[in-house]
């Protein structure tokens, strides 16, 4: 299969290479169209803050890896990038590599499925632009075929890998609804933001937010439709939360054991869950030694990120697994589009030699034996063809390569001189 | 009959066990493999289980309910069926080799100690005693299945006070669940409890005329009910929450075992039938 990819990714590529080579969704539409014109007859562009990678059948078959990579090159005019920031693929090793990273085993994060969805609004755009044809638009099937059963099928994206998203899981050990619960995040950074929307996206019931600087805090709630209170008063309501998450950059704690203990008298010491992300500290870590509070700080809850970190990784056999079976069946279609033409040019070969033949023929039987003749000289073709059609199927059947398909396939149209009659009689 | 008998009472711990042994290993390995069979197996060990106490109903002539170790193979029986119902209900399926270990050790005693009673005595036969048995039993399997979340409620607690995240954590349901399904099956356990000790004490004149309100057996099971019903309420009016409601449930259920334990095998009580 004559399908080339070129990819530039944390593997292969510092930060600084990988932020140089992003492309935003504009500059996607307007490298497709380049690419249209110079390189392939449909492709694929994905472009994440952890990759950039190019897929493509090329329009002309001398066409190598080396030219992507200068196409690339020429379109973001870097001069720092070298060849060997460069992974190139080619046949069923570029789709296997795309459905290795729709599964989130490329990920860098393993597992990460907003890889999945990148994927596919990827796929979408090149679809938009008139980009892909009907190979990339099966390559897509089987690629979101392939992602869904990883999903589906194993716990590669199970569990908590950011130690946000740790903070919520653990928080749900402890509560079993959140929409009854109410939440304080400390501190608008981009942890705290984090935290936010996680809270949010898991149906957290009130989420209030507090920061140094009031009007940071009041753009955050605006976004995710919550609260903000001010950083001076928010101690004085502290009973009025079940969860409790601090992110600031403050120096030195700011919650100190005996603020917490005199909000757990106010609030009948119904559970409370502290979750302490800063470096350093904001909150004393004796809170834990007040009954019903759970306090948790960032070791803690980095304990829980590598504990489903290594869940995944065991699963990686098994997403494996998923992807040989997906190969399988998509080398399977890709075959018959070759056997299937093969089988009816070979048996549309012998039939025009029947019928030339027994139309030479044909005066020198009776009317009544030229019924017969047609019979019997169409059985006797049925019958000679029958083992190549048995055999030509069984490339499919087998999963055979393509390139083996494409060897036995040229071979037999050689042999019978397929093309060459095509090529004569058209 | 009595062979078949004989047959279902070897069988019984061996299939309580395989049952544990299918719920433990789905507990420890995670993943959906054995999901639904479990489910299956427990269902097939609850029935054939129902047919062993039917056989020995129909054979015997009299519902086994005549010495302490029949009492504790129904035992066994309710408390994995409270909890098949709970599972079915819930849908919760990680705490079921926790409960289902408390069936094996009542059937283990069971099968190994128990005899034909001989004679069965007339006050035996009454129909209040069974209507009384009937609810003690259920009674005994509410608190029994309310002690084991307490006793998980515990172990979930402090793992996660001290930052241990293994199976315990990965496994159970969260803390607020396991509270509630203890808090409940000890509402039911004691509800139950409640109308058999009515029962008893309206049968009880009449069958022992003798009997004295210092009897162990009255004054076990009345601290059985009075420790449930201090912590119902008190849960129930806000007053006490968490910990201290499970652990009462869990002192509440050991006193209940203890009683039952000394009522028939260490002292004259009125209540020893064995």
């Amino acid at each position: 299969m004559n399908i080339l990819a070129v990819s530039i990714n944390h593997r292969t590529a510092p930060v600084e290479l990988r932020e140089a080579f992003h492309l935003s969704l504009d500059e996607i539409k307007s490298m497709i169209h380049h690419a249209k014109e110079e390189l392939f007859s449909e492709g694929l562009i994905i472009s994440t803050c952890n990759r950039t990678e190019l897929y493509g059948i090329p329009k002309d078959q001398e066409l190598d890896v080396l030219d992507i990579q200068n196409f690339i090159f020429n379109y973001k005019n870097n001069r720092d990038v070298k060849p060997e920031n460069f992974q190139t693929f080619a046949s069923m090793e570029a789709i296997r590599h795309l459905f290795k990273l729709i599964s989130g085993i490329d990920s860098l994060l393993i597992g990460d499925n907003q890889i999945y969805h990148q994927v596919k609004e990827s796929f979408l755009t090149s679809e938009e632009m008139q980009f892909a044809g009907v190979l990339m638009k099966r390559i897509f099937d089987a690629a979101t075929k392939t992602g869904k059963r990883a999903i589906s099928e194993t716990e590669i994206s199970e569990g908590a890998v950011t130690v946000s998203y740790a903070a919520v899981q653990l928080v749900e050990k402890i509560f079993s609804n959140l929409s009854k619960k109410t939440a304080l995040i400390i501190g608008a950074g981009e942890s705290g933001e984090l935290a936010a929307k996680h809270f949010k996206d898991r149906g957290i019931g009130r989420l209030v937010i507090t920061n140094r600087t009031l009007e940071r805090a009041e753009k955050i709630a605006r976004a995710l439709d919550s609260e903000a209170i001010s950083f001076s008063t928010f101690k004085e309501k502290l009973h009025e939360f079940d969860i409790i998450l601090s992110a600031t950059s403050a120096e030195n704690t700011i919650l100190s054991k005996e603020e917490i203990k005199n909000s757990m008298k106010k609030r009948n010491y119904s559970s409370m869950v502290i979750m302490d992300i800063a470096i350093p500290r904001d909150i004393d870590p004796a809170a834990k030694e007040i009954d019903y509070v759970f306090y948790h700080d960032i070791d803690a809850l980095n304990i829980i990120v590598e504990q489903n970190l290594s869940k995944r990784k065991f699963e990686i056999p098994r997403v494996e697994k998923i992807i040989d079976e997906e190969i399988e069946a998509f080398v399977s279609w890709y075959n018959s589009l070759e056997v299937a033409p093969t089988i009816k040019d070979l048996r549309d070969y012998f039939e025009s030699i029947r019928v030339e033949e027994v139309g030479k023929n044909k005066n020198r039987f009776s009317s009544e034996d030229q019924e017969k003749v047609e019979i019997i000289t169409k059985r006797i073709i049925n019958k000679i063809l029958h083992q190549p059609t048995v055999e030509l199927k069984k490339i499919n059947e087998l999963g055979t390569s393509p390139e083996e398909t494409a060897v036995k396939v040229s071979v037999l149209r050689d042999i019978f001189g397929i093309n060459y009659n095509k090529k004569n009689n058209e | 009959m009595n062979s078949t008998i004989i047959y279902f009472n070897i069988l019984l711990p061996i299939l309580y066990s395989c049952t544990f042994g299918i719920y433990a290993f789905d507990f420890w390995k995670g993943g959906k493999r054995f999901t639904n069979s479990k489910r299956v197996f427990l269902f097939l060990t609850l029935f054939l289980h129902l047919v062993y106490l039917l056989c020995r109903t129909v054979f015997f002539n009299h519902p086994p309910i005549t010495n302490v170790f029949e009492i504790f193979t129904i035992l066994a029986f309710s408390v994995s069926f409270s909890y098949f119902i709970l599972e079915l209900v819930t849908d919760i399926r990680g705490t079921g080799p926790f409960i289902i270990i408390i069936s094996i050790i009542f059937q283990i005693i069971s099968s190994v100690f128990i005899k034909e009673t001989p004679v069965v005595k007339d006050i035996l036969r009454s129909n209040l005693l069974g209507i009384h048995v009937f609810n003690a039993l259920v009674g005994y399997s509410g608190i029994t299945v309310s002690a084991v979340y307490g006793f998980l409620y515990l172990t979930l607690y402090k793992d996660i006070k001290l930052n241990r995240f293994g199976l315990i954590f990965n496994r159970l349901p969260n803390l607020e669940v396991l509270e509630t399904l203890s808090y409940y099956s000890a509402v039911i356990g004691f509800i139950f409890l409640t109308f058999a000790i009515i029962i008893g004490i309206i049968w009880l004149p009449k069958a022992f005329p003798n009997f004295r309100f210092t009897d162990p057996k009255l004054i076990g099971t009345f601290t059985v009910w009075i420790i449930y019903g201090i912590g119902i309420l008190s849960k129930t009016f806000g007053k006490w929450r968490g910990k201290k409601v499970v652990f009462l449930s869990i002192v509440g259920f050991v006193i209940a075992i203890l009683s039952t334990m000394f009522t028939n095998f260490l002292s004259t009580s009125f209540h020893s039938f064995y």
